[in-house]
């Protein structure tokens, strides 16, 4: 596995444990332990969001990073097949 | 993968309800030229996708679309919101009633339930891009429709944003055609 998909990967998984940890507080909006869970891995998250946006371009378009192009645009898409 | 933001896309204030009026509206959610539609189609097809903008501009547009079926469903909430049975029964839209209550449900104004045979998707991009010149036509001229249903400036305000997006998808998916068109004449493809 490349670094760029090594580290995609570990957000991917940090996202899930937040989606996971939202539908749960969706239903439990006073449980503690999973808020407190839940600010963990968003600070994990966000860090390693930073790190991927900086090396590999953006994720969201809320990213801008500090080019003359449009960078969004750029492939692979998520449904491409690594080249 | 998508995020949800808690904001419309446009604002959508209805200070007045009009059973009527909902039910017309009603189409553009699960319709055939509806914003469900839209957004599954450019969805499904940007898979088959040949360039990085035609990918982008497919993925792009069909989440705005989402967008647009969230504020045509709060349109027709807003629009039933709290009417008295009777009032439909008044109206004449008390079938809908009979069906789902004052629910937003994907079908068209005649109760017809959405189905994707409204949509295609096809490997051939051409084919896709042309369908989607189409159906953005066909949006905006149900928009048009819509538009001269009502002077309530509350429901005229989000609808004519409406119309105004589906043009901009239209000149997007133009130029689109063009890029895929430029990018296959030089791989010679026929
Ligand atoms: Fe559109």
């Amino acid at each position: 596995m490349d670094e760029r998909t090594n580290l995609l990967e570990q957000i991917m998984a940090y996202d899930f444990v937040l989606y996971d940890l939202q539908l749960f507080l969706d239903t439990h909006p006073s449980d503690g332990n999973a808020l407190r869970d839940y600010k963990m891995a968003l600070e994990q998250s966000e860090n390693l969001r930073r790190q991927y946006q900086a090396k590999y371009g953006p994720l969201t378009t809320r990213y801008l990073p500090n080019t003359t192009c449009w960078q969004w645009v750029n492939d692979p898409w998520p449904w491409n097949k690594e080249a | 993968m998508w995020y949800y933001e808690k904001k419309t896309q446009y604002p959508v204030r209805i200070r007045k309800p009009d059973p009527r009026m909902a039910i017309n509206i009603l189409t553009q959610y699960g319709g055939p030229n509806g914003e469900l539609a839209a957004s599954l189609r450019y969805l499904s097809q940007r898979f088959s996708m040949p360039t990085k903008e035609t990918k982008a501009i497919l993925n792009d547009i069909g989440t705005e679309e989402l967008a647009h079926l969230e504020m045509i469903g709060s349109m027709v909430h807003q629009l039933m919101d709290k009417v008295s049975p009777q009032e439909l029964e008044k109206l004449h839209v008390d079938t809908m009633y009979a069906v789902h209550g004052r629910a937003v449900f994907p079908s068209d104004s005649n109760g017809v339930p959405f189905t994707a045979a409204y949509i295609e998707s096809m490997e051939d991009p051409i084919a896709n891009l042309n369908e989607d010149l189409a159906a953005e036509q066909k949006a905006r001229a149900t928009y048009e429709y819509l538009l001269k249903m009502t002077d309530d400036p509350d429901v005229i305000d989000p609808l004519r944003f409406l119309r105004e997006r589906e043009v901009v998808h239209y000149q997007r998916f133009g130029e689109a055609l063009r890029i895929v068109q430029e990018t296959m004449g030089k791989k010679k493809f026929y």
